[in-house]
């Protein structure tokens, strides 16, 4: 009958790395431990070793999120989008280093591996690297310094400063409920990759990259079309090589293409997206269309809904990805007005929503995001809830076991 | 400070890029037709008002520009011998390094209307960089 949150001596063992006298951050660990002897609840259960001792750094692990992306960091739209759908803005650390590239809210810290940089700007020259070569960044630190985070270990960051290309001194970084890690390898390395919760993939086709990357860089000074063009075609041969691999480890991939509804459409304003979810993984259902597992093609402007050119069109079925069993849904035009959207939530399932319209609601809190009225900004959301879903089912998990432990 | 804001959602007519990097913005859509690069610069950074605050930002903004027109030049200079050399990939990814900073920086202004120095700007209001700057 007790509702005791506690841990067996076995589980505390395994969270709480109280053994690690080196570790530097030894006494900020401590301000989480708590260690306490719950004695009334042991003698009513006949002195059982079990309710003994409670941890509270273990109590909520940290559930880690890698989202990779070639487009820098602390711009996320998607980070912002993430953060807010647990409540609150997430923001660069008070009274810090202004160039941190680190975002913090209430219950999520996002982290830009350009942090892990082993070779700052004039390391890469030296070496003839990008920043996109493994051989630019320490994976030993990521996976250390991660896998502190998750266990309830604060750590000592490193900044990359982007506008100076140097190695800034290191930020306080402490464990969050949420740890993000975004940037351009999050799951390259095999240790990283185990560490994560959930990952995330942010596919940009060729097409749409140039077309984003012409509206971000044509107001400057120094760039024309032809700057642009050779930008990414030099970056395009590490790109290929070490960070496109990673789509096949992501739980999620979000893949951007040109629309198909314009034939010889080359402006990259309307978007054909695509969610590609893997079946299978702990604590994830897919979104589906009407009928999970069937395949699906949907008009939904009609006679019920009216949208101006050039529509929207969804579609929803079964498919392989890299060997794997994945469901896709596909978003190809924009939404012009409000009830559309509405319209098209109320006829998704298994979004994860807590209440009818959340969807929308979300939306339209950042209407004025980048994506908002296509595809991206409406998987993004997607994905956010569904990451909270998994959040909730992850630590749900935790106060569940040790319970089901004490009653055996 | 110009409110040329859409909200894309209850707009009807005018069809914006929807690029992560840019906000939809009708001046930066503007600044495309302008045949005076330079009015359109001095047009966007109007608009952009609201955003840098401090003269710190407004100084990261300036030097943020500058680096991506030296470092653009400075790769057309070493890929003109070899476009597949080391030396030439590291040129271009040094480029859009900068042109990223800056599109960052911009959507930080622009979108979250918060300028970065502003937590330290509290803390340290008498240094050069907490100068207020003046539109």
């Amino acid at each position: 009958m007790a509702v005791c949150p506690v841990y067996t001596t076995q589980s505390l063992n395994s969270t709480c790395s109280i053994s690690t006298p080196s570790k530097t951050h030894f006494s900020s660990h401590h301000n989480h431990l708590v260690f306490y002897r719950t004695s009334k609840r042991t003698s009513k259960r006949g002195g059982s070793s079990s309710c003994v001792i409670t941890c509270s750094a273990g109590d909520s692990q940290t559930v880690v999120i890698g989202l990779a992306a070639d487009s820098g960091c602390g711009k996320s739209t998607f980070m912002r989008r993430l953060t807010s759908v647990f409540g609150g803005a997430a923001e660069p650390p008070k009274g810090g280093n202004p160039d941190s590239n680190t975002l913090i809210s209430d219950m999520t810290t996002v982290i830009c591996l350009d942090d892990y940089h082993s070779l700052d700007r004039t390391g890469r020259k030296e070496k003839g690297v990008t920043a996109l070569d493994p051989r630019a960044n320490d994976f030993d630190l990521m996976y250390e310094q991660v896998k502190a985070l998750k266990s309830g270990i604060a750590v000592d960051k490193p900044i990359y400063n982007h506008v100076s290309g140097l190695l800034d001194p290191p930020e306080l970084i402490k464990p969050p409920k949420i740890l993000v890690i975004e940037g351009l390898h999050p799951m390259f390395d095999e240790r990283v990759r185990d560490l994560l919760d959930f990952s995330i993939y942010l596919d940009i086709s060729n097409e749409v990259k140039f077309a984003w990357k012409i509206q971000r860089d044509m107001a400057e000074r120094g760039h024309s079309l032809e700057s642009i063009k050779a930008s990414i075609e030099a970056r395009k041969p590490d790109f290929d090589a070490f960070i496109d691999p990673q789509k096949q480890y992501a739980d999620a991939v979000i893949e951007v293409l040109p629309t198909q509804l314009i034939p010889d459409d080359n402006e990259g304003k309307v978007l054909r997206v695509r969610l590609i979810m893997k079946e299978g993984v702990e604590h994830f259902s897919p979104v589906y269309l009407f009928d999970e597992g069937s395949t699906i093609s949907w008009i939904p402007c009609g006679r019920k809904l009216t949208c101006s050119y050039p529509g929207i069109k969804f579609s929803y079925g079964p498919d392989t990805y890299f060997g794997h069993e994945v469901s896709v849904l596909e978003m190809d035009g924009q939404f012009d007005r409000l009830d559309e959207l509405i319209y098209v939530e109320s006829h998704l399932s298994n979004l994860s929503t807590k209440f009818y319209g959340e969807v929308t609601q979300q939306m339209l809190k950042h209407a004025d995001f980048p994506g908002s009225n296509n595809g991206t900004g409406l998987f993004q959301t997607i994905v956010g809830l569904k990451i909270r879903d998994l959040y909730e089912q992850i630590t749900a998990s935790k106060t569940a076991a040790p319970l089901q432990a004490t009653k055996a | 400070m110009a409110t040329l804001r859409l909200h894309s959602l209850t707009a009807t007519s005018e069809k914006i890029p929807t690029s992560p990097f840019v906000p939809s913005s009708r001046v930066l859509s503007a600044s495309f037709h302008c045949n005076e690069k330079r009015v359109s610069r001095r047009m966007t950074i109007n608009a952009m008002g609201g955003g840098a605050k401090y003269k710190g930002t407004q100084m990261r903004e300036k030097q943020l520009s500058e680096m991506i027109e030296k470092k653009v030049t400075e790769a057309k200079q070493v890929c003109e011998g070899d476009e597949t050399s080391d030396e030439c990939r590291v040129a271009w990814d040094e480029v859009e390094e900068v042109s990223q900073a800056k599109a960052n920086l911009r959507l930080r202004l622009e979108v979250e209307k918060k300028d970065p120095l502003e937590s330290f700007c509290l803390e340290n209001p008498e240094t050069e960089e907490c100068k207020v700057y003046d539109d």
